[in-house]
């Protein structure tokens, strides 16, 4: 729905009630904005050649790590996927993604403002012996750097050094940066030229072509201007974003046309800005008067009646008290016009009154308070806007104030040194139960250590190696001497006694022994057969029986070494972590300290600004009023000179139109 | 009135103009010199505050999950046309240690090639059992539930197990595999 306004009286869909939605989707589009200069809203990802634009990304992750820090980046959990990637790499668990996770901490520290540090990573990278790939990703990103430093010659010169393709998200920045890097240079026609000839996807290239265009018109150039701005306020975006956009440069290029008495071409332009829109209220003052300045003063009433009636906190609503009796009085309806004056004097009296308070409230910084109240305080986003504004009296003047890009920089300063020192408190409660779990491992320790000791004690290994020593010697013996009966069992060590003691009895070579020599021969070879059958078996089995005996001792061993290594070194260690724990602390509560002062400069700061700006709303409502009061004087002064001479001319007919008979009304703190 | 209409445009001008045209910075060097420097100091801060947190990170791990004892668990996915993933169960020697349910942005995010850390513990030297219950919405938006089982033998270093989600094209039907890293 566009502000196509009709001569006659309709109902717009806009309500005084939308005025703090608008408020917020201005504050977002110059947060998308300001992301878009920063160049934060890119992914990131692309880094790593990791982004969504890069599908081979999600097969790649040979290091559970790396894909660990993506887990939080992916979330836009930025500070923890940067916390996570520093640890995995000071670790080594991510040797198999070097060349990758390196360009993903240097976007990271780019998008956390670390410029130094991301540039010290890219110019490593550049050293490196690394695949094209990398080099151009490394290029584009130190040239993201340097533009962000303001370096924009460097950045220029780093840009032109990719040679290859990027990653579809990196390339539809590029155009973007080199653009608003020439603009920064004010060299407008060759970032024009860049612009025009673009032939990609338009991603984020019309915030370039509106910022050039803005640029021409700073510089008087409105054709070169107009033809930027003209093309971003007849694109078809579907991005609410960047349909705020549109209005924005339809705005800028009706109003621009207004400056230059172009007021025919102002007219269709402004006419384009959505009712809906945020920027609604100054396209429909603007409307007016392009219809005000070819004398079309009842077709300028629809709009400015229109605007009258929304939240007079808005300098076009403001300004819309004046302009309709103006328009009145240009049509000779001076009744209405001295009523519409007194009525502005009463709103701007009541306005200013508020804005009194407001200042009051804002001096008492009850502000960042008011604003950061819904906000969650997680400490992972840098790409951060307001979720909700408040709709506290001061907070509506401020609206305006608050989609500052200046102002929005500062509280998200305060925003983040808020979520550093709740992140920094959390860590003091951790630091404290670690103390806890150090001193309860000490007292564990000095229970548990005489007894771990005294069982240790008993064991001998040296002694247990020993016997087996023997034990192989023995083996070793029967191996070599092949003695088979060495390896018998203790019934057939017993049975061998046996037979050898019957071979000795002198009975057994009587002559009246019978069979009994034979039966004692038979029993004996029986017995050697059955060990002679089973030495081999034996003989391995004991063999193995000894390699695994010489595991388990090993294994004892290692036991023993290792828990002596622990009853030694647990003291020491114990020690070692109270002295980190102790150390730590007091640098966390340094840092408290100065995140208190920085947030308190900071602070003043946004306080400054804002109680700035309201007076700066209070000076303008006064001239504002001073006008008011003049016209209406002026109004008074025809109606008593006309009054003189109808009084004088008693027999002509009165003139209606020309000199209404008005009565001053009494204004509160208004002189007439 | 011409004065008029003339003083009018010019309130236009001065107000608009100059707010419209101002609104977006051109470039990102463009603050005010007292707003810089607090603007630096955040992020000398924010340095500050990256460093010592990766201190206190390997502090805690060194302190409470010692590279003798520590054993992590691991989610990955890959693909995941024919499994919605819900939640994962983790249990170790028959006791419960984890139970995750899943969001939409954590999902996403594993699709994209994100390897969730679902569980951080300690134990001790030898052989234990890890199973894992993955629950979801399977093929024909049916609802899912598969186990994994395996044995893992816990050594004098860090043990590392990946339970990972992919889809077997050839059944249709999602695969759950676990797979140990040194």
């Amino acid at each position: 729905m566009s502000l196509a306004i009709a001569n006659t009286s309709r109902t717009y869909a806009v309500t005084q009630a939308t005025s703090r939605t608008t408020a917020l989707a201005v504050v977002r589009l110059v947060a998308c904005v300001t992301a878009f200069v920063l160049g934060l809203q890119m992914s990131v990802a692309s880094a790593a050649g990791s982004g969504p634009a890069d599908p081979m990304a999600a097969k790649a992750v040979r290091d559970l790590y790396y894909g660990e820090a993506l887990f939080q980046f992916y979330q836009d959990k930025h500070f923890d996927a940067l916390t996570h990637l520093l640890v995995a790499r000071s670790t080594g668990r991510v040797q198999n993604h070097e060349t990758e996770s390196e360009l993903l901490l240097g976007g990271l520290y780019l998008n956390y403002g670390q410029h130094v540090r991301a540039e010290e990573i890219f110019n490593r990278l550049l050293t490196a012996d690394v695949s094209p790939s990398v080099r151009d990703r490394a290029w584009f990103y130190l040239g993201k750097v340097r533009y962000q430093r303001g370096l924009n010659e460097d950045a220029l010169t780093a840009f032109a050094r990719i040679s290859g393709e990027l990653p579809a998200s990196l390339s539809a920045e590029l155009p973007m940066l080199k653009a608003q890097s020439l603009m920064a240079l004010e060299r407008f026609d060759e970032a024009a030229t860049l612009l025009d000839n673009w032939k990609g996807p338009d991603g984020w290239l019309p915030y370039a072509r509106y910022n050039l265009g803005v640029a021409f018109i700073r510089l008087n150039r409105l054709s070169d201007g107009a033809r930027q701005l003209d093309r971003v306020g007849r694109s078809s975006p579907r991005s609410e974003e960047l349909l705020d956009l549109r209005d924005k440069a339809n705005l800028a290029l009706g109003y621009a046309y207004l400056q230059q008495s172009l007021d025919g071409q102002a007219r269709p332009v402004l006419a384009r800005v959505r009712l809906a829109s945020p920027f609604a209220n100054k396209a429909l003052l603007g409307v007016g008067w392009a219809d005000a300045a070819a004398h079309n003063y009842r077709a300028a009433l629809t709009p400015w009646l229109e605007l009258k009636q929304r939240d007079l906190v808005d300098s076009a609503v403001q300004e819309s008290m004046l302009a309709v009796p103006y328009a009145y009085a240009q049509l000779n309806a001076h009744g209405s016009a001295a009523e519409g004056y007194q009525a502005a004097l009463v709103s701007f009296d009541s306005e200013i009154g508020q804005l009194d308070k407001a200042i009051q409230s804002a001096e008492n910084g009850d502000l960042t308070r008011a604003l950061l109240v819904r906000d969650d305080p997680g400490i992972g986003r840098w790409y951060w806007e307001l979720e909700q504004l408040p709709d506290s009296t001061a907070a509506r003047y401020l609206y305006p104030l608050i989609a500052n890009n200046r102002f929005q920089e500062g509280l998200r300063n305060v925003r983040d040194l808020d979520a550093l020192d709740g992140h920094l408190q959390e860590w003091r409660d951790k630091l404290a139960a670690f103390d806890d779990v150090v001193a309860t491992r000490r007292k564990a320790y000095g229970q548990r250590e005489p007894v771990i000791r005294e069982s240790l004690d008993k064991v001998n290994l040296p002694a247990l190696q020993a016997r087996r020593d023997a034990v192989a010697a023995r083996l070793a013996e029967i191996e070599a001497q092949r003695d088979i009966a060495g390896l018998g069992t203790d019934e057939e060590l017993d049975r061998s006694r046996r037979l050898t003691a019957i071979g000795n009895d002198p009975g057994l070579k009587a002559a009246d022994a019978g069979d009994l020599n034979d039966r004692y021969r038979l029993l004996k070879g029986v017995q050697l057969w059955n060990l002679d059958r089973d030495y081999k078996y034996r003989l391995w089995a004991q063999k193995r029986a000894l390699h695994e005996l010489d595991g388990l001792l090993a294994e004892a061993t290692r036991r023993q070494a290792d828990t002596n290594a622990v009853r030694r070194d647990m003291p020491a260690n114990l020690d070692t972590f109270s002295r980190r724990i102790a150390d730590v602390v007091p640098r966390i509560e340094g840092m408290q300290q100065v995140i208190a002062r920085v947030r308190g400069q900071q602070e003043g700061q946004l306080h400054a600004m804002a109680v700035e700006t309201l007076h700066e709303q209070r000076e303008r409502l006064a001239a504002y009023r001073v006008q008011a009061q003049f016209a209406l004087a002026t109004i008074y002064d025809r109606a008593a000179t006309a009054a003189r001479t109808a009084s004088t001319v008693r027999h002509e007919p009165e003139d209606s139109t020309a000199a209404p008979t008005l009565q001053p009304r009494s204004v509160s703190g208004t002189d007439p | 009135m011409a004065n008029n209409l003339t003083q009018f445009h010019l309130i236009s001008g001065v107000l608009f103009i100059t707010g419209i045209l101002s609104t977006f910075p051109a470039r990102a060097d463009e603050v005010a010199p007292a707003a810089a420097s607090v603007d630096g100091e955040v992020q000398v801060l924010k340095d500050e505050v990256l460093d010592l947190n990766r201190e206190l990170f390997l502090l805690e791990e060194e302190l409470l999950f010692p590279a003798n004892t520590q054993v992590a668990v691991f989610v990955s996915m890959d693909v995941g046309d024919f499994f919605d993933l819900d939640s994962v169960q983790i249990r170790i020697d028959d006791k419960p240690v984890s139970n995750y349910l899943y969001t939409d942005r954590e999902v996403a995010a594993l699709l994209r090639g994100g390897v969730h850390r679902i569980y951080l513990g300690n134990l001790k030297t030898g052989e234990h059992e890890l199973t894992a219950v993955f629950t979801g919405e399977g093929p024909h938006t049916r609802d899912y539930r598969r186990g994994a089982t395996l044995k893992i033998e816990k050594g004098i270093g860090a043990k590392f197990v990946e339970l990972r989600i992919s889809d077997r094209e050839s059944k249709q039907q999602p695969e759950f595999l676990v797979k140990e890293w040194e």
